[in-house]
């Protein structure tokens, strides 16, 4: 993505006159967005007799860090957050692993299977979850493995990665294909074999696109839901979406909204904080595997 | 480069077994199964007894999965205008030079990294709460009492709260898609359209938009997608029985085959059908939209 620093404008208040109802209908959006998220966080660390009062963001009683002290650990949400970890992280990882050779190789070799295995990933794309989930289902409760722990939590690994891959690897496909062929060509001249020429050379060179698309598959492995629900079947296996979806749902017989709150503001932190340091990286990546 | 044919498969392998085994292998078993019933999903294919299209008929005489999929379609109607309009429109006012781009820019597109379960708690114990929510503040501060005693999480109003706040999280990622098209025009048209005196409405209607063909028919597409998986949202809506104001057709699959309360019999038959029908809809918008926005091959 290119960097666009545009000059600072000179002001021109009859210019900017004739922006106002754009900057009006900006404002009203991002205010609304803000006020949502603001509200949250506040009631976060309020308690729920005051947000029930309309007295959320007063604060008359001071901050109550307890709330979170209270979501992390009496209703589970440590246990969670850390298996979210755990399978964004390693999930990551092998994405890119099994990933970019694929595109490489598919962005620069010619071969019978090439135009297959690209349309193939393509359509997987438009692919809807529920057309894969039944069989996967069938075959995974068949091995009969869903009750021991650390072999489960790879299963869900093995089919958070597999989800992704049509996507990675298109990702990065297009990626490799705008990177000149002159370095491969010197480094075979060089005596270079072609795969360690991959290593060395190209994988370090597609660094900005590998990280751009490893910050996705964070997100969505992180924010992951559908494929949660049917295979985290227990609590130990459980990462921070559909968690946290069961502790809205006993929130309503213990009532405490603000703990509540504070749980959804710990599930929203991560990708917040990642979005705040990476968000022009994140919103150019967004079109960036797209062709109009 | 030739004769690097160990290399091809050492590293095309791995990427495509798990094409094969999470892809393929699953289309072509779910789009086998809708023709079948058995008794559970783990059946093997041995005890599953043929049926023929008798599984699609049921579906379409069901009267809770026809709901189900007016509601879709109603989610893709209306939010479809909704989201594509107010995407497009912060996409033009974007790039007609206003200040601080990328704030907005960023602003806008925020919900799309929230987990959606999160962020539908937002929408729900925030935003239409109706003892101490933002629209019943607003409404109450305005006095207009009978609009804030409205409870927006009930009956009727369920639906629209439900397609309001799913439509409001997803235009800033439609917008981000119309932005780089928009990005993409060559300047030069409207250079030329300024000088023979068009203003910025007229070149909106006749330079922008008949431009934008390609980038419609992404949108639209995936738009279609996005509709067609609906179902966190759903759930969050009505999480202890699906109710018919907000059960969409893969809600009403779940329910069929992995079991929900208030459903004894499993039917994984009718829900690979559920399956099926969800795949053909996106394949006939497809379809659809390629027809309709042809390319007339404009290249620039």
């Amino acid at each position: 993505m290119a960097k666009e620093k545009e000059p600072r404008k000179p002001f021109n208040l009859k210019k900017e006159l004739k922006l106002a109802p754009g900057y009006i209908i900006l404002i009203l959006w991002v205010i609304f967005t803000i006020v949502l998220l603001g509200w949250v966080f506040g009631a976060s660390f309020s308690t729920t007799a005051e947000i029930f009062q309309g007295k959320a963001l007063k604060f008359e009683s001071g901050l109550h860090f307890e709330n979170y002290a209270k979501a992390w650990n009496g209703s589970g949400v440590a246990g969670f957050f850390g298996n979210s970890l755990l399978y964004s992280v390693v999930s990551c990882t092998v994405l890119i692993l099994v990933c970019a050779p694929a595109a490489y190789v598919l962005s620069r070799f010619e071969f019978i299977a090439n135009k297959f295995i690209q349309t193939g990933f393509v359509s997987a794309m438009g692919v809807p979850a529920i057309m894969v989930v039944l069989p996967l289902f069938s075959l995974i409760s068949g091995l009969g493995i869903l009750n021991n722990i650390p072999v489960a939590k790879t299963t869900l690994i093995i089919l958070y990665v597999g989800i992704n891959v049509p996507y990675t690897t298109i990702f990065l496909l297009t990626f490799f294909s705008n990177i000149s062929k002159t370095y491969e060509e010197a480094a075979a001249i060089d005596g270079c074999p072609p795969m360690r020429t991959f290593w060395k050379i190209m994988f370090p060179m597609a660094q900005s696109g590998i990280v751009t698309v490893t910050i996705f598959n964070f997100i969505n492995i992180w924010n992951e839901y559908f494929l949660s629900l049917i295979f985290a079947s227990s609590d130990k296996l459980k990462p921070v979406a559909p968690g946290l979806y069961g502790m809205i749902n006993s929130m309503k017989y213990t009532g405490d909204w603000a703990g509540m709150f504070a749980a959804v503001i710990i599930v929203f932190l991560p990708t917040f904080i990642l979005y705040i340091f990476l968000s022009e990286k994140i919103i150019g990546g967004v079109t960036g595997g797209i062709k109009g | 480069m030739k004769k690097n044919k160990t290399m091809i498969i050492c590293f095309t392998l791995p990427a495509t077994i798990v094409f094969l085994v999470m892809f393929l292998y699953p289309v072509i078993r779910t789009a086998m199964m809708s023709f079948f019933t058995m008794a559970s999903v783990s059946d093997s294919m041995s005890t599953w007894e043929f049926v023929g299209l008798a599984n699609y008929a049921e579906l379409l005489k069901t009267s809770i999965f026809m709901t189900a999929m007016k509601n879709m379609l109603m989610i893709w109607l209306i939010g479809g205008i909704g989201v594509i309009f107010f995407a497009l429109l912060f996409a033009v006012i974007l790039t007609n030079g206003v200040r601080a781009k990328s704030f907005w820019r960023a602003i806008i597109y925020l919900p799309n990294i929230i987990s959606a379960v999160a962020f539908a708690n937002m929408w729900i114990y925030y935003i239409f709460q109706k003892r101490f929510g933002m629209i019943h503040n607003i409404f109450a501060t305005l006095g207009l009492d009978k609009l804030a005693r409205t409870d927006y999480m009930n009956g009727d109003m369920k639906f629209w709260s439900l397609l309001i706040a799913f439509s409001f999280g997803s235009v800033g990622y439609f917008m981000l898609i119309f932005l780089s098209g928009i990005e993409r025009l060559p300047q030069d048209y409207y250079e030329a359209a300024t000088i023979d005196g068009a203003n910025k409405l007229q070149q909106f209607f006749h330079i922008t938009l008949p431009l934008l063909k390609g980038v419609f028919k992404t949108i639209l597409t995936f738009w279609t997608v996005s509709v067609v998986g609906f179902f966190v949202w759903s759930q969050m809506w009505s999480p202890v029985n699906s109710e018919s104001q907000t059960i969409t057709p893969v809600v009403y699959m779940y329910n069929i085959v992995f079991g929900n309360t208030g459903m004894s019999e499993r039917m994984p038959g009718k829900g690979a059908a559920v399956g099926i029908l969800m795949a053909l809809v996106v394949l006939l918008i497809f379809f659809l939209v390629n027809r309709l926005f042809r390319e007339d091959d404009l290249e620039f």
